[in-house]
């Protein structure tokens, strides 16, 4: 065996070596995650916390948080989801190659790298101090506001998957559908959305679960509330606000709750991974 | 009467002269973004026969079939200068509307492209587009075109199935229904048997003879046994210029230009 074959099997060695244990190390910092708020959260897994409201503290639940989590997830996505579908095929059906097409992408990209907490004071500034003025304080923090915030967050993710996905339908699909004598709105609409149905929901999915574990953006829109609120004029409680409050208590008890919610949060972004994994799976083995 | 004169004199002898032709391709010359990949192209292409064209890779076949229903037209930067006369009309003109020239002029292309959707669907979704059909008249209609295709028999059974299920040569045939079931007068197809296996191809060359009966076809293909085997006429084009264009028998025994001979006889492409 020649001295060239064995340094190159000895560099092939090392270079598997080092990015094996970088893996590792990023995977045992998830697992560690995971697990311990497996454990912390389990353990603190009780019937309360579905029945309760925060007001009772220590001896309340997180009823009022869970449900004001689904209300402003609920409103930022469906803001966001008709925008961001519609902006997203424009960038890639009407305005691909383009350079105002390409300029949109790029603000698109710096949108979607933007710290959260900045869409929080942004929307605080549009929304929570006009309202606060136009009704002399009646209205302030809201949780709409907060859906608005999230919205902005979800929105530049769904423009970036809508428009991958569309421009991974292959082009020859296009030539075929305009071959027909179709026109492009009917292309769009019927055929080219529909093969790149899958995808888009899973961007859909993917905001959800980006949105949903957002705190800072909260903290100055919805702001917070010990009761339920089902109305989204009114302060609204969320799961990362509640976690967030609960973690800076001193109290034990507190912050068992927190890892409770913690549990909460974590279950709802894994269950949305699954099954936006699951979704596109399923559409791969039916091209095949 | 010159018009006809002009396309003659590169291949007298072609039967085209005979008839008028279905298209007529008059000194067309086409450009990707100011590269010029067509040549100043004339040719007859005759109705109700099968018009091969051949050369190696990058001639320019494919861009003059794409012209032929200006599909290159969705792209930026691409220019078609010339005329194209079918039946006697300008395509290129600017009162000839993309619609009706896409419903009188079909294409099928390279790989099989089957829309997302049923096998029904697939077939009807063209139709519908030009034409308000009652159900049972659709259902008459995509029967038709299926049987056209010679994909009814297999497919008759699953016409609610997703069309993505079929096998390649299948889908192909699903697309060859798709166009043909508009009713065109003129049938492209771009090296339609490229992407599928022999058996499947046969059924397809066997598809083309059958078809040439109803439509004008003109075929691009990589394969010149397949251009010797399907077409009547056969043009060959070499770097955007079209070298000869003759009865396909006569290409293929007695070229008249030393390029066509060169090239059929394998030795440069």
């Amino acid at each position: 065996m020649s001295a060239l074959y064995l340094r190159r099997r000895i560099t092939n060695a090392a270079a598997m070596t080092l990015s094996m244990l970088a893996t590792l190390v990023g995977l045992a910092f998830l697992a560690w995650i995971l697990w311990e708020t497996l454990r912390q959260g389990i353990g603190a897994l009780d019937l309360k916390l579905f029945t309760k409201v925060t007001a009772y503290g220590e001896d309340g639940g997180l009823l009022n948080s869970m449900v004001g989590s689904l209300i402003i997830n609920f409103i930022g996505i469906a803001i966001a989801t008709p925008i961001g579908v519609l902006a997203g095929t424009w960038l890639a059906e009407y305005a691909d190659r383009t350079r105002l097409g390409e300029s949109i992408r790029f603000l698109n990209d710096i949108l979607l790298s933007a710290p959260s907490i900045v869409m929080g004071l942004f929307v605080y500034t549009i929304i929570v101090l006009p309202s606060t003025a136009l009704t002399h304080g009646s209205t302030t923090f809201s949780g709409f506001a907060g859906g608005v915030a999230l919205a902005l967050i979800a929105l530049p993710v769904i423009v970036r998957t809508t428009d991958e996905m569309l421009r991974l339908v292959p082009s020859t699909l296009r030539e075929a559908a305009l071959s027909l004598g179709v026109p492009q709105w009917k292309l769009t609409l019927q055929i080219l959305i529909r093969a790149a149905r899958s995808g888009i929901i899973t961007g859909v999915l993917l905001a959800l679960a980006r949105i949903s574990g957002e705190t800072a953006p909260l903290l100055f829109t919805a702001f917070g509330n010990n009761y339920m609120a089902l109305n989204p004029i009114d302060k609204m409680s969320s799961l990362p606000q509640i976690i967030y409050q609960y973690a800076n208590d001193p109290g034990e008890a507190m912050h068992a709750l927190a890892w409770a919610g913690a549990f909460v949060v974590t279950m709802f972004v894994l269950l949305l991974s699954l099954a936006s994994r699951l979704i596109l799976f399923r559409t791969k083995v039916s091209h095949d | 009467m010159t018009d006809s004169a002009l396309a003659m004199s590169s291949a007298p002898e072609t039967a085209a002269a005979t008839v008028a032709p279905k298209l007529a391709v008059r000194d067309l010359h086409f450009y990707y973004d100011g590269f010029q990949a067509l040549k100043g192209i004339n040719m007859d292409i005759p109705e109700k026969q099968v018009t091969a064209i051949i050369g190696p890779s990058g001639c320019g076949k494919s861009t003059l079939l794409r012209v032929f229903n200006r599909i290159y037209a969705i792209y930026p930067k691409l220019e078609a200068k010339g005329r194209i006369l079918l039946d006697d009309e300008d395509i290129l003109g600017p009162g000839y509307s993309l619609n009706r020239l896409r419903s009188k002029v079909g294409m099928v292309f390279q790989k099989p492209v089957p829309f997302p959707m049923t096998i029904f669907e697939n077939v009807a979704y063209g139709i519908r587009h030009h034409e308000k059909l009652s159900k049972a008249d659709m259902e008459k209609r995509v029967e038709q075109a299926l049987r056209s295709a010679a994909l009814w028999d297999e497919v008759k059974d699953k016409l609610k199935q997703n069309a993505l299920g079929l096998s390649g040569g299948q889908q192909q045939r699903l697309c060859i229904a798709r166009a043909i079931a508009l009713k065109p007068e003129v049938l492209l197809l771009d090296e339609p048997t490229s992407a599928l296996d022999p058996i499947a191809t046969g059924r397809i060359e066997q598809l083309v003879e059958e078809l040439k009966s109803q439509f004008t076809i003109v075929i691009v293909t990589h394969n010149m046994q397949q251009a010797a085997r399907v077409s009547d006429l056969t043009a060959f084009m070499y770097l955007g210029e079209l070298i000869e264009f003759d009865r396909t028998e006569r290409i293929f025994t007695k070229p008249g230009k030393k390029q066509t001979e060169d090239y059929i006889t394998g030795r440069f492409g």
